[in-house]
């Protein structure tokens, strides 16, 4: 196993009275697809929320390529090549689809450039032929892959998924997974989280587990699996 | 039509048309008022339409357009078009240092913020006397037709220099609009946290354009000292003279656009001067609350302005003959 890239080191986070995050710690090397799993409020958008920036832990550390970048704002997160898609897709609306992916170009490098890796980066995802539509025509499906493209066009080291995978055909979601497979073969690594179970497990190599803000389990998807607490917890009987 | 031909069409018909005018009568004034506000319109379209950062507060950097040329000619004899840059950079740093309060402030409460802002330099300009004149106001020392000393006898000058400014700043604005400053605008309008998360500092972007809006308006604010030869803090600092009025315009035409503003001016300058002129002696206030109600209007009718009404009608009125 290569140094960890990322090391997330007990992280809370309270909303007022609720604790959606509670001391969570684990670690992703370089080049590995972790999968996020936990039932609906464990906290999983939240930490990544957390992880790049949006939200301030209560306490914890975040240590990204050797630095802490705790409490750093999102866009010196982004700068530093951690990123994430949004669970319910935040595209820019009324920007056309080639123009949210160059906004997150931008980053690197000036319009012109910017317009070309924007195009590969849509190529990348299957929707260079819909470069010129409006991001609020697409179906939801072609959303998320834009939310793909468009942090992709930053050049992330890691790429935190939120549910890419949601409201997707079991075609689409097989296009997304030779997707991500290649994008780690290109040297990306990911997080993603994802409640498709079959996906996941034969995604990940390394599966996290949360509930009510707690890490409950963390190991390969044979191990998850045979979890008891993770079973009570999420899968059901389906997988024990 | 492309647009850049009706771009084209348009300068030439602006610098033709005071041929045809007496350089001293009423129809170049209001002209020449008419520019200088599409102007104005134009440089808040820079935060208000490409941010989404409706600024209520645009008569504070005006104002510091107009006084500091004004008493920097006055006490010094410098030639306005140095004061010019001194009230630019004057408001380009108020904008600066206003930013930081007002930058995590949404909607109603970024505008009442910037209204609050402008209001404070109304105070001031009314109080401290000694400089500013006082309420009582400042007006323009005449030497001689001087283009160094920007005055003129005749309005025709003034309507040149203003077109002039407002061509400056309708490329001030295309240009901001197809650079990577204006692509971040949009993703910062359009949802900040996205913006963020994929590298845009929505901070630097949203100060960026608001200091550069704020220095073009400071421009305006001394040319507007020039032409008028006389101005109190209403006049320069006013809520409804200079803030509203600037949003108002760019909003009626369309916010975001580039033709927007030219618009919003062509209609209401004019209006409210005849308005003014046919009313004012009867019922004063009467054309502000016809332009409250014409605002109301476009906003219920069709957010975007009179320029998407207008191009949805023709291409109503095509599809129409087609069918
Ligand atoms: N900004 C916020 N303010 C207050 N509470 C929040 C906020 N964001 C999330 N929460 C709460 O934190 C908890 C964790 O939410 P989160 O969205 O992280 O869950 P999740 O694991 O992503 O769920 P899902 O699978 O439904 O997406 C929930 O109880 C949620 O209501
Ligand atoms: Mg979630």
């Amino acid at each position: 196993m290569s140094a960890p890239i990322l090391q997330v080191d007990g992280i809370t986070k309270r909303f007022g009275g609720l604790l959606a995050l509670d001391n969570v710690s684990f670690e992703v090397a370089a080049g590995d697809i972790i999968g996020l799993i936990g039932p609906n409020g464990a906290g999983k958008s939240t930490l990544f929320s957390t992880l790049v920036g949006l939200h301030k832990p209560t306490s914890g550390s975040v240590r990204f390529a050797g630095a802490d970048i705790t409490g750093l704002k999102p866009h010196k997160v982004a700068a530093r090549g951690l990123t994430k898609t949004f669970q319910n897709v935040a595209l820019f609306m009324e920007a056309t689809v080639l123009d949210n992916v160059l906004i997150g170009a931008l980053l690197r490098e000036g319009v012109a450039e910017a317009r070309t890796t924007a195009m590969a980066c849509l190529d990348r995802v299957g929707l260079a032929h819909i470069a010129g539509k409006t991001a609020n025509d697409l179906s939801f499906p072609e959303r998320a892959r834009v939310e793909v493209a468009r942090s992709l066009a930053t050049r992330p080291k890691v790429l935190l998924l939120d549910e890419v995978m949601a409201a997707l055909n079991h075609v689409e979601m097989e296009e997304i997974m030779a997707l991500i497979r290649s994008l780690r073969d290109d040297g990306l690594t990911v997080v993603a989280v994802e409640h498709h179970m079959h996906a996941i497990m034969s995604l990940c190599e390394r599966i996290v587990v949360l509930n009510f803000g707690r890490k409950i389990a963390d190991g390969t998807p044979q191990d998850i699996a045979k979890d008891p607490e993770v079973v009570r917890a999420y899968l059901g009987r389906e997988y024990a | 039509m492309k647009p850049w031909i009706w771009g084209a069409a348009a300068l030439i018909a602006a610098v033709v048309v005071p041929s045809f005018l007496d350089p001293a009568g009423y129809p170049i004034r209001v002209l020449t008022l008419t520019l200088l506000f599409a102007a104005l319109g134009q440089a808040w379209n820079i935060v208000g339409g490409l941010a989404n950062q409706i600024s209520l507060g645009h008569a504070a950097f005006f104002g510091i357009g107009a006084y500091t040329s004004t008493i920097l000619l006055i006490h010094f004899n410098l030639s306005p078009w140095i004061g010019m840059l001194a009230g630019a950079a004057l408001a380009a740093l108020a904008a600066y240092l206003l930013s930081f309060p007002t930058m995590k402030l949404r909607g109603h409460y970024f505008a009442l913020a910037t209204l609050a802002f402008s209001e404070v330099l109304r105070v001031v300009a009314s109080s401290w006397t000694s400089v500013t004149g006082g309420p009582a106001g400042l007006s323009v020392p005449y030497a001689a037709d001087s283009l160094a000393l920007l005055q003129f006898k005749s309005t025709t000058p003034y309507y040149y220099i203003i077109l002039g400014a407002l061509v400056l700043i309708c490329v001030v604005f295309l240009v901001i609009q197809k650079s990577a400053l204006g692509y971040r605008l949009r993703a910062v309008k359009e949802n900040p946290d996205a913006a963020e998360v994929i590298g845009v500092d929505t901070t630097r972007v949203k100060i960026t354009a608001a200091v550069i809006s704020a220095a073009l308006t400071a421009l305006l604010g001394t040319l507007y000292a020039q032409f008028t030869y006389f101005f109190d803090p209403e006049a320069v600092f006013g809520i409804v003279a200079i803030s509203v009025r600037a949003a108002i315009i760019a909003i009626l035409g369309g916010a975001g656009t580039l033709a927007g503003p030219l618009i919003g001016a062509f209609v209401i300058v004019p209006l409210e001067e005849f308005a003014n002129a046919a009313l004012s002696s009867r019922a004063a206030g009467l054309s502000q609350l016809v332009f409250g109600l014409m605002l109301i209007a476009i906003i219920l009718v069709e957010p975007r302005g009179l320029l998407v009404l207008v191009s949805n009608g023709i291409a109503r009125l095509r599809k129409g003959r087609k069918g």
